[in-house]
């Protein structure tokens, strides 16, 4: 190997290194920090934690609302989720296969949609549920998350419909299938990549939201986990050993959940229109 | 069936997205104290209020800064790590998760850790700053530390997007363009203007026009770590929208601003696709 040659695949590990740093470094920090007694967070901490407790987990579970807006989380991604995939899958659907005009201003509205300030859409919403009784509930923030997550999922599942052949339901109604018959037995299986993109990003949306969660929520037993744990920062006196532990139980499954699914995140990110 | 679908398809973004924005911009037509008082119409009065004031224009400036420095770190940052992730290492699948990481994160939680890797007596920053003798940064409480902080949580949460998207794209670059470009005499530099930016336009396009929207219409990050301030210098048009309809009860103003900022953001990105039109997707 020359020696321009040596000093180039320094410099790609040595960047490599830096990257690394850069990215991990926080999140490390985060779980480390959950982990450690707090007289050594007191002192000058050392890079290693030199013993582990789970003294945080144990009083955020037991001390705190936490586990509740864990659940309410969990109910309000869960929740979008569902609706998401009925909703953008009946339009994307539609729209491929019927003839009718208008149908390039749905798709059209649909990436407008993404333009609009949220809170363009939330103070209207939050007027709205006021009116009908609906404010502060859960049902009104998976509302409120369904206007990002539904253009999201049409936009995504249009450009999937769009390519998957006519001939294949034809061939299925041929043999006997209704067009609903079809549609369940021939299409749906055949989009499941396209499904699981649309569900992880309608989750990943929903679970990590703060915005329409601070505007739609005002009771301490409607909180999702991000209001929570920023209220949590804002009320006492300091607790970060508490706030770490809080980040990390809710950044974990989201990391379990990229390693089985890396593969749909990325195919998500290069069609281009995901979360923001 | 497919009209069925279609119809409940129509009903839904009309109740859950058509139909709330037209009422947004109706409700910037009248002053309404409360959300139970009856409004009163007073026409173009907010947008007259807005345009005379001093806070609208600091907004609209702020939020140019804080777009337009984290949209042109992202990318260039995001591209970087993309070529550098496209290179053949040991660990490189590994590293390739790690740079995404980030992107997977609430805001809040990258906004916590933030502030207490940065805590004014045990955050390890400021202690390894002290330990190497270096003056403290008062990152919240000055007006162009808080600017670079907002920017630079930013930074860190959405770089993986462009590194991602620019990464997908790299591996679609004709492998004999660069063969060709080698045979040329052309070194890593040349090659990097004269094939990858090329071959990648459209998607750098398209990666551009998204994150700037969303830069342009984030709320959380700035609100979660600073409220806008100190003294309004890191207010933008969303905090503004939310602070005079939420915290100072003013419904009709904070339907204004946010109107308002939705027409900015139209005018820019018509403009953007002047500059830049959009090549018919593959």
């Amino acid at each position: 190997m020359s020696g321009t040659k040596i000093a180039g695949r320094a410099g790609v590990y040595i960047a490599a290194v830096v990257l690394a740093v850069y990215s991990a470094f926080p999140i490390y920090w985060m779980i480390a920090s959950s982990l450690r007694p707090t007289q050594e967070m007191l002192m000058n901490p050392t890079l290693i934690p030199t013993k582990i407790t789970f003294d945080y987990y144990y009083s955020l579970l037991a001390q705190t609302d936490y586990p509740r807006q864990f659940l309410n989380s969990l109910i309000v991604a869960l929740a979008t989720v569902a609706l998401t995939m009925v909703l953008s899958v009946m339009i994307a659907y539609g729209v491929t296969r019927q003839r009718i005009r208008g149908k390039q201003m749905i798709i059209g509205g649909m990436l407008y949609a993404y333009m609009f300030p949220p809170l363009l859409l939330a103070i209207p919403l939050y007027a709205m549920f006021t009116r009908i009784g609906l404010n502060d509930t859960l049902l009104s923030l998976v509302i409120s998350h369904l206007t990002i997550t539904m253009p999201l999922g049409v936009w995504f599942l249009w450009g999937f419909f769009k390519t998957m052949p006519f001939e294949l339901e034809e061939a299925a109604m041929v043999d006997g299938c209704t067009r609903l018959g079809a549609f369940l037995r021939v299409v749906l299986p055949l989009s499941v990549p396209g499904l699981v993109t649309v569900a992880i990003f309608a989750f990943l949306l929903s679970w990590t939201d703060y915005t329409f969660a601070l505007v739609m929520i005002g009771s301490d037993a409607n909180k999702t986990v991000p209001l929570g744990l920023a209220s949590m920062v804002g009320a006492f006196d300091l607790r970060w050993g508490d706030v770490m532990a809080g980040s990390t139980l809710i950044a974990l499954p989201l990391f379990a959940a990229f390693v089985m699914l890396s593969r749909y995140f990325v195919q998500g990110l290069t069609a281009g229109a995901v979360k923001g | 069936m497919l009209p069925g679908f279609l119809a409940v398809g129509v009903i839904a973004t009309l109740v859950l997205i058509v139909g709330p924005a037209i009422y947004a911009v109706s409700l910037s037509f009248y002053d309404a104290p409360s959300l139970t008082s009856e409004p009163v119409w007073v026409g173009f009065a907010k947008y007259g209020e807005l345009l005379v004031s001093a806070e609208f224009w600091n907004a609209l400036r702020n939020g140019f800064v804080y777009a337009g420095l984290a949209i042109f770190l992202q990318v260039v940052l995001g591209i970087g790590f993309a070529l550098l992730l496209n290179q053949r290492f040991f660990g490189r699948t590994l590293l390739r998760g790690l740079a995404f990481l980030p992107y997977l994160l609430p805001t809040v939680i990258a906004v916590l850790t933030f502030k207490w890797m940065v805590d004014g007596s045990l955050g390890i920053v400021t202690i390894t700053m002290a330990d190497l003798g270096l003056p403290p940064i008062y990152w919240f409480e000055t007006e162009t530390a808080s600017m670079i902080s907002v920017i630079m949580i930013s930074v860190w949460l959405w770089t993986p997007f462009v590194t991602t998207t620019f990464l997908a794209g790299l591996q679609t670059v004709p492998q004999q363009l660069y063969e060709a470009a080698r045979v040329d005499g052309a070194g890593p530099v040349r090659r990097f203007f004269h094939v990858t930016l090329p071959s990648l336009r459209p998607i750098l396009t398209v990666i551009i026009l998204l994150r700037s929207v969303w830069m342009f219409n984030k709320f959380d990050v700035i609100w979660l770590t600073t409220q806008g301030g100190p003294l309004g210098a890191t207010e933008h048009l969303p905090i503004l929208s939310y602070r005079k309809a939420f915290a100072l009860y003013d419904i009709g103003s904070g339907a204004a601003v946010a109107t308002l900022s939705f027409l900015v953001l139209m005018v820019a990105v018509t403009l953007y696709f002047l500059l830049f039109p959009m090549e018919k997707a593959k």
